[in-house]
Protein backbone atom coordinates (compact mmCIF):
# COMPACT_ATOMS: atom_id res chain seq x y z
CA UNK A 1 0.00 0.00 0.00
CA UNK A 2 1.30 3.41 -0.80
CA UNK A 3 3.68 4.60 1.84
CA UNK A 4 1.56 6.62 4.22
CA UNK A 5 -0.51 8.50 1.71
CA UNK A 6 -3.11 8.32 4.40
CA UNK A 7 -4.30 11.87 3.87
CA UNK A 8 -7.56 10.17 2.91
CA UNK A 9 -8.85 12.22 -0.01
CA UNK A 10 -12.30 13.57 0.51
CA UNK A 11 -13.66 13.62 -3.02
CA UNK A 12 -16.42 11.25 -2.01
CA UNK A 13 -17.73 13.90 0.39
CA UNK A 14 -18.02 16.67 -2.12
CA UNK A 15 -20.34 14.85 -4.52
CA UNK A 16 -23.99 14.14 -3.87
CA UNK A 17 -23.22 10.71 -2.47
CA UNK A 18 -26.30 8.74 -1.43
CA UNK A 19 -28.50 5.84 -2.47
CA UNK A 20 -31.14 6.22 -5.14
CA UNK A 21 -33.17 3.54 -6.90
CA UNK A 22 -31.68 4.52 -10.26
CA UNK A 23 -28.16 4.14 -8.89
CA UNK A 24 -28.91 0.71 -7.46
CA UNK A 25 -30.28 -0.28 -10.90
CA UNK A 26 -27.03 0.94 -12.43
CA UNK A 27 -24.99 -1.06 -9.93
CA UNK A 28 -26.98 -4.21 -10.72
CA UNK A 29 -26.43 -3.59 -14.43
CA UNK A 30 -22.68 -3.31 -13.90
CA UNK A 31 -22.71 -6.48 -11.82
CA UNK A 32 -24.65 -8.47 -14.42
CA UNK A 33 -22.62 -7.30 -17.40
CA UNK A 34 -19.20 -7.75 -15.77
CA UNK A 35 -19.58 -11.51 -15.35
CA UNK A 36 -18.46 -13.89 -18.07
CA UNK A 37 -21.30 -16.30 -17.28
CA UNK A 38 -23.81 -13.64 -18.43
CA UNK A 39 -22.12 -13.25 -21.81
CA UNK A 40 -21.76 -16.99 -22.29
CA UNK A 41 -25.46 -17.44 -21.60
CA UNK A 42 -26.31 -14.72 -24.12
CA UNK A 43 -24.05 -16.26 -26.77
CA UNK A 44 -25.56 -19.72 -26.28
CA UNK A 45 -29.08 -18.28 -26.40
CA UNK A 46 -28.23 -16.44 -29.64
CA UNK A 47 -26.61 -19.42 -31.34
CA UNK A 48 -29.34 -21.86 -30.29
CA UNK A 49 -32.13 -19.46 -31.28
CA UNK A 50 -30.83 -18.56 -34.74
CA UNK A 51 -29.61 -22.09 -35.49
CA UNK A 52 -32.79 -23.88 -34.41
CA UNK A 53 -35.03 -21.29 -36.07
CA UNK A 54 -33.17 -21.88 -39.34
CA UNK A 55 -33.50 -25.66 -39.07
CA UNK A 56 -37.18 -25.46 -38.10
CA UNK A 57 -37.84 -23.10 -41.01
CA UNK A 58 -36.11 -25.53 -43.40
CA UNK A 59 -38.20 -28.45 -42.16
CA UNK A 60 -41.38 -26.36 -42.47
CA UNK A 61 -40.66 -25.35 -46.02
CA UNK A 62 -40.01 -29.01 -46.88
CA UNK A 63 -43.28 -30.04 -45.27
CA UNK A 64 -45.56 -27.25 -46.43
CA UNK A 65 -46.44 -26.33 -49.97
CA UNK A 66 -45.13 -22.79 -49.52
CA UNK A 67 -45.73 -21.83 -53.14
CA UNK A 68 -49.50 -21.95 -52.78
CA UNK A 69 -49.80 -20.17 -49.41
CA UNK A 70 -50.84 -16.62 -48.72
CA UNK A 71 -48.39 -14.06 -47.40
CA UNK A 72 -50.17 -14.19 -44.04
CA UNK A 73 -49.79 -17.96 -43.83
CA UNK A 74 -46.10 -17.70 -44.69
CA UNK A 75 -45.57 -15.05 -42.02
CA UNK A 76 -47.25 -17.38 -39.58
CA UNK A 77 -44.69 -20.07 -40.43
CA UNK A 78 -41.81 -17.60 -39.96
CA UNK A 79 -43.15 -16.59 -36.55
CA UNK A 80 -43.49 -20.23 -35.47
CA UNK A 81 -39.94 -21.02 -36.55
CA UNK A 82 -38.50 -17.98 -34.76
CA UNK A 83 -40.33 -18.72 -31.51
CA UNK A 84 -39.71 -22.50 -31.53
CA UNK A 85 -36.25 -22.42 -29.83
CA UNK A 86 -37.77 -20.92 -26.65
CA UNK A 87 -38.46 -24.52 -25.57
CA UNK A 88 -34.72 -24.82 -24.96
CA UNK A 89 -33.52 -21.27 -24.43
CA UNK A 90 -36.05 -20.78 -21.62
CA UNK A 91 -33.82 -23.00 -19.49
CA UNK A 92 -30.85 -20.72 -20.14
CA UNK A 93 -32.95 -17.69 -19.25
CA UNK A 94 -33.97 -19.36 -16.00
CA UNK A 95 -30.42 -20.43 -15.22
CA UNK A 96 -29.07 -16.94 -15.89
CA UNK A 97 -31.62 -15.49 -13.47
CA UNK A 98 -30.79 -18.12 -10.85
CA UNK A 99 -27.03 -17.65 -11.13
CA UNK A 100 -27.37 -13.86 -10.88
CA UNK A 101 -28.46 -14.50 -7.28
CA UNK A 102 -26.79 -17.75 -6.23
CA UNK A 103 -23.41 -16.55 -7.52
CA UNK A 104 -23.63 -13.78 -4.92
CA UNK A 105 -24.44 -16.21 -2.15
CA UNK A 106 -21.74 -18.75 -3.03
CA UNK A 107 -19.01 -16.09 -3.21
CA UNK A 108 -20.18 -13.91 -0.30
CA UNK A 109 -20.83 -10.97 -2.65
CA UNK A 110 -24.36 -10.74 -1.24
CA UNK A 111 -22.85 -9.25 1.94
CA UNK A 112 -21.28 -6.43 -0.07
CA UNK A 113 -24.53 -5.94 -1.97
CA UNK A 114 -26.62 -5.74 1.20
CA UNK A 115 -24.22 -3.44 3.03
CA UNK A 116 -24.22 -1.03 0.07
CA UNK A 117 -28.05 -1.10 -0.09
CA UNK A 118 -29.48 -2.36 3.20
CA UNK A 119 -33.10 -2.08 2.02
CA UNK A 120 -33.42 -5.61 0.76
CA UNK A 121 -36.64 -5.05 -1.16
CA UNK A 122 -34.81 -2.51 -3.34
CA UNK A 123 -32.05 -5.04 -4.02
CA UNK A 124 -34.60 -7.70 -4.98
CA UNK A 125 -36.60 -5.40 -7.21
CA UNK A 126 -33.61 -3.90 -9.02
CA UNK A 127 -32.03 -7.30 -9.61
CA UNK A 128 -35.29 -8.65 -11.02
CA UNK A 129 -35.81 -5.60 -13.24
CA UNK A 130 -32.29 -5.71 -14.68
CA UNK A 131 -32.29 -9.47 -15.32
CA UNK A 132 -35.74 -9.23 -16.93
CA UNK A 133 -34.74 -6.23 -19.05
CA UNK A 134 -31.56 -7.95 -20.25
CA UNK A 135 -33.42 -11.11 -21.29
CA UNK A 136 -36.19 -9.10 -22.97
CA UNK A 137 -33.78 -6.99 -25.04
CA UNK A 138 -31.47 -9.89 -25.92
CA UNK A 139 -34.38 -12.13 -26.93
CA UNK A 140 -35.94 -9.40 -29.03
CA UNK A 141 -32.67 -8.82 -30.90
CA UNK A 142 -32.06 -12.53 -31.36
CA UNK A 143 -35.61 -13.12 -32.64
CA UNK A 144 -35.28 -10.31 -35.16
CA UNK A 145 -32.03 -11.77 -36.41
CA UNK A 146 -33.67 -15.21 -36.62
CA UNK A 147 -36.47 -13.91 -38.86
CA UNK A 148 -33.93 -13.18 -41.62
CA UNK A 149 -32.81 -16.78 -42.36
CA UNK A 150 -36.27 -18.15 -41.48
CA UNK A 151 -38.01 -15.80 -43.92
CA UNK A 152 -35.41 -16.42 -46.61
CA UNK A 153 -35.92 -20.19 -46.40
CA UNK A 154 -39.71 -20.03 -46.26
CA UNK A 155 -39.64 -17.57 -49.15
CA UNK A 156 -41.29 -14.47 -47.81
CA UNK A 157 -40.24 -11.06 -46.56
CA UNK A 158 -39.08 -11.04 -42.90
CA UNK A 159 -42.07 -9.00 -41.83
CA UNK A 160 -45.33 -8.96 -43.74
CA UNK A 161 -45.89 -5.24 -44.32
CA UNK A 162 -49.62 -5.79 -44.75
CA UNK A 163 -49.97 -7.29 -41.29
CA UNK A 164 -46.77 -6.84 -39.25
CA UNK A 165 -48.55 -8.17 -36.16
CA UNK A 166 -48.38 -11.75 -37.43
CA UNK A 167 -44.65 -11.83 -36.73
CA UNK A 168 -44.25 -8.94 -34.29
CA UNK A 169 -46.80 -10.07 -31.72
CA UNK A 170 -45.39 -13.58 -31.09
CA UNK A 171 -41.86 -12.17 -31.09
CA UNK A 172 -42.75 -9.57 -28.47
CA UNK A 173 -44.61 -12.10 -26.33
CA UNK A 174 -41.73 -14.53 -26.78
CA UNK A 175 -39.25 -11.96 -25.48
CA UNK A 176 -41.60 -11.14 -22.61
CA UNK A 177 -41.81 -14.84 -21.75
CA UNK A 178 -38.01 -15.12 -21.69
CA UNK A 179 -37.92 -12.21 -19.21
CA UNK A 180 -40.52 -14.01 -17.07
CA UNK A 181 -38.50 -17.26 -17.12
CA UNK A 182 -35.42 -15.34 -15.98
CA UNK A 183 -37.33 -13.82 -13.05
CA UNK A 184 -38.62 -17.29 -12.11
CA UNK A 185 -35.00 -18.53 -12.03
CA UNK A 186 -33.99 -15.48 -9.99
CA UNK A 187 -36.77 -16.17 -7.50
CA UNK A 188 -35.61 -19.76 -7.03
CA UNK A 189 -32.14 -18.31 -6.47
CA UNK A 190 -33.37 -16.11 -3.61
CA UNK A 191 -35.50 -18.93 -2.18
CA UNK A 192 -32.84 -21.65 -2.24
CA UNK A 193 -29.53 -19.68 -2.35
CA UNK A 194 -27.76 -22.65 -3.94
CA UNK A 195 -26.90 -22.67 -7.65
CA UNK A 196 -27.57 -26.35 -8.38
CA UNK A 197 -30.74 -26.30 -6.28
CA UNK A 198 -32.13 -23.18 -7.93
CA UNK A 199 -31.35 -24.43 -11.45
CA UNK A 200 -32.91 -27.83 -10.72
CA UNK A 201 -36.05 -26.17 -9.36
CA UNK A 202 -36.21 -23.88 -12.40
CA UNK A 203 -35.86 -26.80 -14.83
CA UNK A 204 -38.52 -28.67 -12.84
CA UNK A 205 -41.03 -25.84 -13.03
CA UNK A 206 -40.33 -24.77 -16.61
CA UNK A 207 -39.60 -28.10 -18.29
CA UNK A 208 -40.57 -31.13 -16.23
CA UNK A 209 -43.99 -30.15 -14.86
CA UNK A 210 -45.46 -29.40 -18.34
CA UNK A 211 -44.40 -32.91 -19.41
CA UNK A 212 -46.03 -34.38 -16.31
CA UNK A 213 -49.19 -32.42 -17.17
CA UNK A 214 -49.22 -33.95 -20.66
CA UNK A 215 -49.29 -37.46 -19.20
CA UNK A 216 -52.83 -36.92 -17.98
CA UNK A 217 -55.90 -36.99 -20.21
CA UNK A 218 -57.68 -33.73 -20.93
CA UNK A 219 -61.07 -35.41 -20.32
CA UNK A 220 -62.46 -37.38 -17.40
CA UNK A 221 -61.86 -37.41 -13.66
CA UNK A 222 -58.17 -36.53 -13.89
CA UNK A 223 -58.59 -33.78 -16.47
CA UNK A 224 -58.10 -31.04 -13.85
CA UNK A 225 -54.39 -31.87 -13.86
CA UNK A 226 -54.01 -31.27 -17.56
CA UNK A 227 -56.15 -28.10 -17.25
CA UNK A 228 -54.07 -26.82 -14.36
CA UNK A 229 -50.90 -27.55 -16.35
CA UNK A 230 -52.04 -24.95 -18.91
CA UNK A 231 -51.26 -22.29 -16.34
CA UNK A 232 -47.64 -23.42 -15.89
CA UNK A 233 -45.14 -20.76 -17.05
CA UNK A 234 -44.10 -22.59 -20.22
CA UNK A 235 -47.68 -23.47 -21.22
CA UNK A 236 -48.91 -19.93 -20.59
CA UNK A 237 -46.03 -18.59 -22.68
CA UNK A 238 -46.95 -20.98 -25.49
CA UNK A 239 -50.52 -19.74 -25.39
CA UNK A 240 -49.17 -16.25 -26.11
CA UNK A 241 -47.16 -17.29 -29.13
CA UNK A 242 -49.33 -19.87 -30.92
CA UNK A 243 -51.65 -18.62 -33.68
CA UNK A 244 -54.82 -17.11 -32.12
CA UNK A 245 -57.63 -19.57 -31.42
CA UNK A 246 -55.38 -22.63 -31.26
CA UNK A 247 -56.86 -25.59 -29.46
CA UNK A 248 -55.89 -26.14 -25.83
CA UNK A 249 -54.44 -22.66 -25.35
CA UNK A 250 -55.31 -19.99 -22.82
CA UNK A 251 -56.65 -16.69 -24.13
CA UNK A 252 -53.99 -13.98 -24.31
CA UNK A 253 -55.25 -11.97 -21.29
CA UNK A 254 -55.51 -15.11 -19.16
CA UNK A 255 -52.03 -16.25 -20.23
CA UNK A 256 -50.59 -12.82 -19.37
CA UNK A 257 -52.26 -12.90 -15.97
CA UNK A 258 -50.89 -16.41 -15.37
CA UNK A 259 -47.34 -15.26 -16.16
CA UNK A 260 -47.77 -12.15 -14.00
CA UNK A 261 -48.96 -14.44 -11.23
CA UNK A 262 -45.80 -16.54 -11.45
CA UNK A 263 -43.63 -13.42 -11.32
CA UNK A 264 -45.59 -12.02 -8.38
CA UNK A 265 -45.45 -15.32 -6.48
CA UNK A 266 -41.72 -15.66 -7.11
CA UNK A 267 -40.92 -12.11 -6.03
CA UNK A 268 -43.17 -12.25 -2.96
CA UNK A 269 -41.61 -15.55 -1.89
CA UNK A 270 -38.14 -14.12 -2.45
CA UNK A 271 -39.02 -11.01 -0.47
CA UNK A 272 -40.32 -13.08 2.44
CA UNK A 273 -37.08 -15.09 2.57
CA UNK A 274 -34.71 -12.20 1.88
CA UNK A 275 -36.13 -9.89 4.52
CA UNK A 276 -36.23 -12.45 7.30
CA UNK A 277 -33.12 -14.57 6.85
CA UNK A 278 -29.64 -13.45 7.84
CA UNK A 279 -27.37 -12.80 4.89
CA UNK B 1 -19.98 6.40 17.66
CA UNK B 2 -21.35 2.86 17.76
CA UNK B 3 -23.84 2.07 20.50
CA UNK B 4 -24.99 -1.46 21.28
CA UNK B 5 -27.72 -1.98 23.84
CA UNK B 6 -28.65 -5.42 25.10
CA UNK B 7 -27.57 -6.89 21.80
CA UNK B 8 -28.42 -10.60 21.63
CA UNK B 9 -28.19 -13.14 18.81
CA UNK B 10 -29.26 -16.75 19.05
CA UNK B 11 -28.74 -19.36 16.35
CA UNK B 12 -31.08 -22.16 17.30
CA UNK B 13 -30.31 -22.97 20.92
CA UNK B 14 -26.80 -21.51 20.75
CA UNK B 15 -26.41 -17.96 21.97
CA UNK B 16 -23.68 -16.31 19.93
CA UNK B 17 -24.06 -12.83 21.43
CA UNK B 18 -25.60 -12.57 24.87
CA UNK B 19 -27.04 -9.24 26.04
CA UNK B 20 -24.03 -7.18 24.98
CA UNK B 21 -23.88 -3.44 25.58
CA UNK B 22 -20.98 -1.18 24.69
CA UNK B 23 -20.09 2.15 23.15
CA UNK B 24 -17.35 2.61 20.57
CA UNK B 25 -16.21 6.20 20.76
CA UNK B 26 -15.12 8.38 17.88
CA UNK B 27 -11.57 9.66 17.73
CA UNK B 28 -10.19 6.40 19.06
CA UNK B 29 -9.17 3.03 17.73
CA UNK B 30 -11.16 0.44 19.62
CA UNK B 31 -9.86 -3.10 19.56
CA UNK B 32 -12.40 -5.88 19.52
CA UNK B 33 -10.87 -8.98 21.06
CA UNK B 34 -12.05 -12.42 21.95
CA UNK B 35 -11.43 -16.10 21.27
CA UNK B 36 -12.81 -17.77 18.16
CA UNK B 37 -16.56 -18.08 18.48
CA UNK B 38 -16.82 -15.30 21.07
CA UNK B 39 -19.31 -13.38 18.93
CA UNK B 40 -17.13 -10.62 17.45
CA UNK B 41 -18.02 -11.24 13.81
CA UNK B 42 -21.69 -11.76 14.59
CA UNK B 43 -21.72 -8.45 16.48
CA UNK B 44 -20.10 -6.69 13.52
CA UNK B 45 -22.59 -8.26 11.12
CA UNK B 46 -25.45 -7.02 13.30
CA UNK B 47 -24.02 -3.48 13.25
CA UNK B 48 -24.32 -3.38 9.44
CA UNK B 49 -27.68 -5.15 9.34
CA UNK B 50 -26.60 -8.45 7.81
CA UNK B 51 -27.76 -10.40 10.86
CA UNK B 52 -30.93 -9.41 12.63
CA UNK B 53 -30.53 -9.23 16.43
CA UNK B 54 -32.72 -11.62 18.42
CA UNK B 55 -33.02 -8.85 20.99
CA UNK B 56 -31.56 -5.42 21.65
CA UNK B 57 -30.32 -2.95 19.08
CA UNK B 58 -27.21 -1.33 17.73
CA UNK B 59 -26.84 2.08 16.10
CA UNK B 60 -24.07 4.03 14.39
CA UNK B 61 -24.12 7.74 15.17
CA UNK B 62 -27.65 7.25 16.48
CA UNK B 63 -29.05 5.62 13.34
CA UNK B 64 -29.86 2.04 12.50
CA UNK B 65 -27.79 0.89 9.54
CA UNK B 66 -30.83 -0.05 7.44
CA UNK B 67 -32.28 3.47 7.76
CA UNK B 68 -29.16 5.23 6.40
CA UNK B 69 -29.52 7.01 3.09
CA UNK B 70 -25.79 6.81 2.35
CA UNK B 71 -24.53 3.81 4.33
CA UNK B 72 -21.20 3.58 2.48
CA UNK B 73 -20.42 7.13 3.50
CA UNK B 74 -21.38 6.51 7.11
CA UNK B 75 -19.80 3.12 7.65
CA UNK B 76 -16.99 1.30 5.88
CA UNK B 77 -16.99 -2.37 6.67
CA UNK B 78 -14.57 -5.20 6.04
CA UNK B 79 -16.03 -8.52 7.05
CA UNK B 80 -14.03 -11.54 8.06
CA UNK B 81 -15.38 -13.77 5.32
CA UNK B 82 -14.81 -12.85 1.66
CA UNK B 83 -17.55 -10.66 0.25
CA UNK B 84 -16.49 -10.33 -3.39
CA UNK B 85 -17.73 -12.23 -6.47
CA UNK B 86 -14.79 -14.32 -7.65
CA UNK B 87 -15.68 -13.90 -11.31
CA UNK B 88 -15.55 -10.10 -11.35
CA UNK B 89 -12.43 -7.96 -11.58
CA UNK B 90 -11.43 -5.90 -8.57
CA UNK B 91 -12.11 -2.64 -10.37
CA UNK B 92 -15.55 -3.75 -11.58
CA UNK B 93 -16.40 -4.88 -8.06
CA UNK B 94 -15.54 -1.44 -6.72
CA UNK B 95 -17.36 0.27 -9.63
CA UNK B 96 -20.53 -1.70 -8.86
CA UNK B 97 -20.30 -0.83 -5.16
CA UNK B 98 -19.63 2.83 -5.92
CA UNK B 99 -22.50 3.03 -8.40
CA UNK B 100 -25.11 2.42 -5.68
CA UNK B 101 -24.20 5.76 -4.10
CA UNK B 102 -23.18 7.71 -7.20
CA UNK B 103 -19.58 7.73 -5.99
CA UNK B 104 -17.48 8.99 -8.95
CA UNK B 105 -15.12 6.58 -10.69
CA UNK B 106 -12.11 8.74 -9.78
CA UNK B 107 -12.76 7.75 -6.17
CA UNK B 108 -12.65 4.09 -7.29
CA UNK B 109 -9.21 4.73 -8.79
CA UNK B 110 -8.20 6.57 -5.63
CA UNK B 111 -8.94 3.65 -3.29
CA UNK B 112 -7.24 1.26 -5.72
CA UNK B 113 -4.15 3.46 -5.56
CA UNK B 114 -4.43 3.91 -1.80
CA UNK B 115 -4.56 0.19 -1.05
CA UNK B 116 -1.89 -0.70 -3.60
CA UNK B 117 -3.92 -3.05 -5.80
CA UNK B 118 -3.40 -1.06 -9.02
CA UNK B 119 -1.42 -3.83 -10.71
CA UNK B 120 -4.17 -6.44 -10.18
CA UNK B 121 -7.24 -4.19 -10.42
CA UNK B 122 -8.20 -5.67 -13.79
CA UNK B 123 -7.76 -9.26 -12.69
CA UNK B 124 -10.64 -11.37 -11.48
CA UNK B 125 -10.90 -11.39 -7.70
CA UNK B 126 -11.01 -15.20 -7.61
CA UNK B 127 -7.32 -15.24 -8.58
CA UNK B 128 -6.29 -12.98 -5.71
CA UNK B 129 -4.02 -14.09 -2.89
CA UNK B 130 -5.33 -13.75 0.67
CA UNK B 131 -3.45 -10.48 1.13
CA UNK B 132 -4.64 -8.98 -2.16
CA UNK B 133 -8.22 -9.99 -1.36
CA UNK B 134 -7.82 -8.28 1.99
CA UNK B 135 -6.59 -5.09 0.33
CA UNK B 136 -9.57 -5.18 -2.03
CA UNK B 137 -11.88 -5.53 0.97
CA UNK B 138 -10.23 -2.52 2.61
CA UNK B 139 -10.53 -0.56 -0.65
CA UNK B 140 -14.27 -1.30 -0.71
CA UNK B 141 -14.60 -0.20 2.91
CA UNK B 142 -12.93 3.13 2.10
CA UNK B 143 -15.02 3.91 -1.03
CA UNK B 144 -17.43 6.28 0.67
CA UNK B 145 -14.72 7.95 2.81
CA UNK B 146 -16.76 6.76 5.81
CA UNK B 147 -16.99 8.34 9.25
CA UNK B 148 -16.92 4.93 10.90
CA UNK B 149 -14.68 1.99 10.04
CA UNK B 150 -15.51 -1.56 11.10
CA UNK B 151 -12.70 -3.90 10.19
CA UNK B 152 -12.83 -7.60 11.03
CA UNK B 153 -9.30 -9.05 11.01
CA UNK B 154 -7.98 -6.47 8.52
CA UNK B 155 -4.36 -7.58 8.76
CA UNK B 156 -5.15 -11.25 8.26
CA UNK B 157 -2.88 -12.42 5.43
CA UNK B 158 -1.24 -9.05 4.86
CA UNK B 159 2.52 -8.70 4.43
CA UNK B 160 4.44 -6.68 7.06
CA UNK B 161 4.23 -3.54 4.92
CA UNK B 162 0.47 -3.94 4.64
CA UNK B 163 0.14 -4.58 8.37
CA UNK B 164 2.00 -1.37 9.10
CA UNK B 165 -0.09 0.52 6.55
CA UNK B 166 -3.33 -0.60 8.21
CA UNK B 167 -1.98 0.42 11.63
CA UNK B 168 -0.97 3.86 10.41
CA UNK B 169 -4.17 4.29 8.45
CA UNK B 170 -6.52 3.53 11.33
CA UNK B 171 -4.45 5.67 13.72
CA UNK B 172 -4.69 8.52 11.22
CA UNK B 173 -8.43 7.98 10.74
CA UNK B 174 -9.00 8.05 14.50
CA UNK B 175 -6.84 11.18 14.70
CA UNK B 176 -9.26 12.82 12.28
CA UNK B 177 -12.07 12.08 14.71
CA UNK B 178 -13.41 8.98 13.00
CA UNK B 179 -14.70 5.91 14.81
CA UNK B 180 -12.66 2.75 14.31
CA UNK B 181 -13.66 -0.71 15.51
CA UNK B 182 -11.02 -3.27 14.73
CA UNK B 183 -10.76 -6.96 15.52
CA UNK B 184 -7.59 -8.98 15.45
CA UNK B 185 -6.02 -11.99 17.06
CA UNK B 186 -2.55 -10.48 16.78
CA UNK B 187 -2.08 -9.10 20.28
CA UNK B 188 1.22 -7.37 19.63
CA UNK B 189 -0.33 -5.60 16.64
CA UNK B 190 -3.39 -4.64 18.65
CA UNK B 191 -1.20 -3.33 21.47
CA UNK B 192 0.40 -0.92 19.01
CA UNK B 193 -2.85 0.12 17.35
CA UNK B 194 -5.69 0.33 19.84
CA UNK B 195 -6.49 3.01 22.43
CA UNK B 196 -9.39 1.17 23.92
CA UNK B 197 -10.27 -2.51 24.09
CA UNK B 198 -13.51 -4.43 24.28
CA UNK B 199 -13.04 -8.12 25.06
CA UNK B 200 -15.78 -10.62 24.30
CA UNK B 201 -15.93 -14.18 25.60
CA UNK B 202 -18.76 -16.65 25.02
CA UNK B 203 -20.94 -13.84 23.74
CA UNK B 204 -20.51 -11.57 26.75
CA UNK B 205 -18.41 -8.45 27.37
CA UNK B 206 -15.52 -9.49 29.61
CA UNK B 207 -13.79 -6.11 29.62
CA UNK B 208 -14.33 -2.65 28.18
CA UNK B 209 -11.45 -0.38 29.15
CA UNK B 210 -8.57 1.76 27.89
CA UNK B 211 -5.75 -0.50 26.72
CA UNK B 212 -3.16 0.45 29.36
CA UNK B 213 -5.69 0.19 32.16
CA UNK B 214 -6.70 -3.27 30.98
CA UNK B 215 -3.09 -4.42 30.87
CA UNK B 216 -2.38 -2.96 34.29
CA UNK B 217 -5.31 -4.56 36.02
CA UNK B 218 -4.96 -7.99 34.42
CA UNK B 219 -1.21 -8.46 34.63
CA UNK B 220 1.33 -8.16 37.43
CA UNK B 221 4.29 -5.82 37.28
CA UNK B 222 7.52 -7.53 38.27
CA UNK B 223 10.93 -6.08 39.04
CA UNK B 224 14.16 -7.94 38.39
CA UNK B 225 16.83 -7.01 40.89
CA UNK B 226 20.47 -8.05 40.53
CA UNK B 227 22.84 -7.30 43.35
CA UNK B 228 25.95 -8.91 44.91
CA UNK B 229 24.18 -8.37 48.27
CA UNK B 230 20.78 -9.61 47.14
CA UNK B 231 20.01 -11.60 50.27
CA UNK B 232 20.56 -8.51 52.42
CA UNK B 233 18.34 -6.40 50.18
CA UNK B 234 15.55 -9.03 50.21
CA UNK B 235 15.35 -8.91 53.97
CA UNK B 236 15.10 -5.11 53.86
CA UNK B 237 12.23 -4.99 51.36
CA UNK B 238 10.24 -7.84 52.88
CA UNK B 239 6.63 -7.01 53.70
CA UNK B 240 3.13 -8.51 53.70
CA UNK B 241 2.35 -7.65 50.04
CA UNK B 242 5.82 -8.24 48.71
CA UNK B 243 6.63 -11.50 47.04
CA UNK B 244 10.23 -12.35 46.25
CA UNK B 245 11.51 -15.28 44.26
CA UNK B 246 15.15 -16.10 43.65
CA UNK B 247 15.92 -16.67 39.98
CA UNK B 248 19.63 -17.40 40.28
CA UNK B 249 22.38 -16.46 42.75
CA UNK B 250 22.34 -12.67 43.06
CA UNK B 251 19.17 -12.23 40.98
CA UNK B 252 15.65 -11.99 42.39
CA UNK B 253 12.22 -11.17 41.03
CA UNK B 254 10.03 -8.90 43.14
CA UNK B 255 6.27 -8.54 42.89
CA UNK B 256 4.35 -5.95 44.86
CA UNK B 257 6.92 -3.22 45.23
CA UNK B 258 7.76 -0.49 42.72
CA UNK B 259 11.25 -0.38 41.19
CA UNK B 260 11.72 3.17 42.50
CA UNK B 261 11.07 2.05 46.08
CA UNK B 262 13.52 -0.84 45.79
CA UNK B 263 16.15 1.53 44.38
CA UNK B 264 15.61 4.01 47.22
CA UNK B 265 15.96 1.33 49.89
CA UNK B 266 19.14 0.03 48.28
CA UNK B 267 20.60 3.53 48.13
CA UNK B 268 19.81 4.19 51.80
CA UNK B 269 21.78 1.14 52.84
CA UNK B 270 24.46 1.64 50.17
CA UNK B 271 23.72 -1.73 48.59
CA UNK B 272 25.06 -1.79 45.03
CA UNK B 273 22.51 -2.64 42.31
CA UNK B 274 23.66 -4.18 39.02
CA UNK B 275 20.21 -4.37 37.53
CA UNK B 276 16.78 -2.95 38.36
CA UNK B 277 14.28 -3.80 35.62
CA UNK B 278 10.54 -3.28 35.94
CA UNK B 279 8.54 -5.48 33.54
CA UNK B 280 4.87 -4.91 32.85
CA UNK B 281 2.71 -7.62 31.40
CA UNK B 282 1.71 -7.51 27.76
CA UNK B 283 -1.74 -7.18 26.24
CA UNK B 284 -1.40 -10.86 25.39
CA UNK B 285 -0.87 -11.75 29.06
CA UNK B 286 -3.87 -9.64 30.03
CA UNK B 287 -5.98 -11.15 27.27
CA UNK B 288 -5.09 -14.71 28.20
CA UNK B 289 -5.74 -14.06 31.88
CA UNK B 290 -9.07 -12.48 31.03
CA UNK B 291 -10.37 -15.05 28.55
CA UNK B 292 -8.92 -18.14 30.21
CA UNK B 293 -12.35 -19.49 31.14
CA UNK B 294 -14.15 -18.15 28.08
CA UNK B 295 -12.17 -19.93 25.41
CA UNK B 296 -14.49 -22.18 23.49
CA UNK B 297 -12.00 -24.08 21.38
CA UNK B 298 -9.03 -24.86 23.58
CA UNK B 299 -5.76 -26.01 22.10
CA UNK B 300 -4.02 -28.87 23.81
CA UNK B 301 -1.14 -27.74 26.00
CA UNK B 302 2.18 -28.85 24.57
CA UNK B 303 4.00 -30.78 27.31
Amino acid sequence: MTALTVDAPTQARTADVRLTFGRVLRSETIKLLTLRSTWWSIIVVAVLSVGLATIVAASMSAFNDTANQSAAQLSQLVASAVIAPIQFTMLLAGALGAIAVTGEYSTGMIRSTLTAEPRRGVVLLSKALIVAALLFVVSLLVFFVSTLPAAAIIGTSPIDVADPGIVLQPVLYGALSMAVFAVIGLSWGFLLRSGPGAIAATVGLLFVLPIVGMMFPSEGAWSWISHAALYLPMSAAQSLTVPPGSEGALSIPVALIALAGWVAAGLLGSWAVLRSRDA
Amino acid sequence: MITAEGLTKRFGDKTAVDDVSFTVQSGKVTGFLGPNGAGKSTTMRMIVGLDRPTAGSVTVNGAHYASMRAPLREVGVLLDAKAVHTGRTARNHLRAMAATHGIPSRRVDEVIELTGIGSVARKRAGKFSLGMGQRLGIAAALLGDPQTLILDEPVNGLDPEGVRWVRQFVRYAAGEGRTVLLSSHLMSEMAQTADHVIVLGRGKVLADAPLDELVRSWTTTTVRVRSPRAAELVSLIAGPDVEVSALEPGLVQVVGLAASRIGDIAAEKAIPLHELTPATGSLEDAYLALTGDAVEYVSKEIA
